[in-house]
């Protein structure tokens, strides 16, 4: 079976129909998406209409969470202060914008959605606002996978795609607690190959071209291919600034990337 | 040789904390520092007292450091502070009576006092903190799966993690362990590193007030990264018990 796994539209329709026309030209069985349908793009009500009439199962991204429940993650909501300047305009807009109808599809989105041995989260699966980037330490990449108890784990978030193999893993514990005389010593088996699946940005690409970004995964030979779809974005630039969003939004797309200081610590986990 | 004493889960139980403090006072100055990981506060009659010995503590004793811990938090909730203001893991725990008590025991001053008390600390390359930075709930056992164990110290970026929360005394040591990684992204093919991690551990700090005539804490010497626990039997003089 093949899947094609999207992430991170945030109202680009223009892109999102170009990867629909890509996913048409592959052997794709099942499409899924992980969230953040609006934000930052011109047609938020439009991308959800799309794939609430496509059925294509979707979790909750960041963007779609706030826009339900309101701004209530601290700064860790953006990887940078300079981000979530901006991101507090285009969550304005995007506020204003949304159709009821487009409020309660995104509210009633899960947060995982799980198939098989394959589990689909936003950013990760303690929280949509966790960054899992290809650097972020292997151990705790490795934990989010075990977490789920799923072996192949796919996230967006980053709006940068990736491939990461997690394999021979081994952790040794040593229990020296007053109740364990004399102390036990183990080495804790691990699975022996994890995948993490990061399926980069439809709408807003950050790895340095404006072309939408998805993967296709073939489930009985486990291939990753990590695909990568031109298209007209100048329209969709032009619709962000007729529309009042911040002109910088067009910029960035144009340029796919995103004009920003890092974040200092990307595996924070907002408590609030 | 000097020592951290490292309390938690008093739970207002402040003849268990005094029972501990005598023994510190037993071990002629070797304790350089007093911390208390959370749950200073509980469902006991002695809450009020004990915040104020906490608060201020006689000439001479060590002046503690203190965290907040789930009943702490619970507390926030009570007074609509918290992330629940309904209060809802409360009642489920304690029922409408224990809340009733709860709210009694505890007053606003000291809930003030209480809100402005630290998440954890960070000391050297220790994290003393009630659960985890995952939060005050977070109980990590010697059950907790050992990838969950080293994410929580990770998280933190230390070598030692102690925590409160479980009750248990324990120490879990974490010698090495290994993964190897492989990145593949649109422009660059594939680049494989293996990652280790040497030498870290988490430290179940014991229960000071939880079970009734008997409080453990731990001694920890950052100098030599030895770890104890100490088990005193309080409300008992005369029976032949004491330190264990």
């Amino acid at each position: 079976m093949n899947i094609a796994v999207l992430s991170c539209i945030h109202g680009n329709l223009e892109a999102l129909e170009a990867v629909l026309r890509d996913i048409d030209q592959q052997p794709v069985d099942q499409i899924y998406c992980l969230g953040d349908l609006v934000g930052y793009g011109p047609y938020p009500n439009e991308v959800v209409t799309r794939i609430h009439e496509l059925a294509i199962p979707t979790c909750q991204g960041c963007w779609d969470e706030d826009i339900v429940d309101g701004l209530n993650a601290c700064e860790c909501s953006y990887p940078s202060l300079l981000a979530e300047t901006r991101g507090r305009l285009a969550h304005e807009w995007t506020n204003q914008q949304v159709t009821p109808e487009t409020r309660t599809f995104l509210a009633n989105l899960p947060l995982t959605l799980q198939q098989d041995n394959l589990c689909f989260v936003h950013g990760s699966p303690h929280s949509q606002h966790e960054y899992l980037l290809p650097d972020t330490s292997a151990f705790i990449a490795l934990e989010r996978v075990l977490a789920t108890g799923a072996d192949t784990l796919f996230c967006g978030h980053t709006h940068v795609p990736y491939v990461r193999n997690l394999e021979n893993s081994h952790l040794t514990l040593k229990v020296a607690s007053p109740s364990a005389h004399p102390p036990a010593n183990s080495t804790t088996p691990l699975p022996s190959l994890k995948h993490i699946i990061n399926a980069g940005s439809v709408g807003e690409p950050r790895h340095g071209r404006p072309n939408a970004t998805y993967v296709r995964y073939d489930t009985d030979t486990q291939d990753v291919t990590l695909r990568e779809v031109e298209y007209d974005y100048t329209q969709t630039c032009a619709a962000i600034v007729d529309k009042g969003l911040p002109a910088i939004f067009a910029w960035r797309l144009s340029r796919g990337l995103e004009f920003a200081e890092k974040a200092d610590d990307p595996t924070h986990v907002c408590e609030r | 040789m000097t020592y951290w004493a490292i309390l938690s889960d008093i739970n207002g139980n402040l003849s268990a904390y005094k029972a501990v403090l005598a023994d510190i006072k037993r071990l002629r100055g070797q304790v350089e520092a007093l911390y208390i990981l959370g749950d200073l506060i509980g469902l006991h009659p002695q809450c009020e007292a004990l915040v104020q010995q906490v608060r201020q503590p006689p000439k001479g004793d060590l002046e503690p450091q203190v965290c907040i811990g789930w009943w702490e938090e619970q507390c926030f909730n009570l007074y609509g502070l918290g992330s629940d203001p309904e209060a809802k893991e409360l009642l489920n725990q304690i029922g409408s009576a224990g809340i009733e008590q709860f709210w009694q025991s505890v007053s606003r001053e000291t809930v003030q006092w209480l809100r402005s008390l630290d998440f954890g600390f960070f000391e050297l390359d220790c994290l003393l903190i009630h659960g985890s930075t995952v939060g005050c709930d977070d109980m990590l056992t010697p059950e907790t799966p050992p990838m969950q164990l080293l994410d929580r110290l990770l998280r933190a970026e230390a070598n030692t993690l102690f925590c409160g929360r479980s009750g248990l005394a324990f120490q879990l040591q974490i010698p090495e362990g290994a993964v190897t990684s492989t990145v593949t992204t649109l422009d660059a093919p594939a680049q494989t590193m293996t990652q280790t991690v040497r030498d870290r551990q988490i430290i179940g700090v014991g229960s000071v007030g939880r079970e009734p005539e008997k409080a453990t804490y731990t001694l920890y010497s950052p100098y030599t990264n030895e770890v104890s626990f100490r088990t005193i039997r309080y409300g008992t003089q005369g029976k032949g018990f004491g330190t264990v």
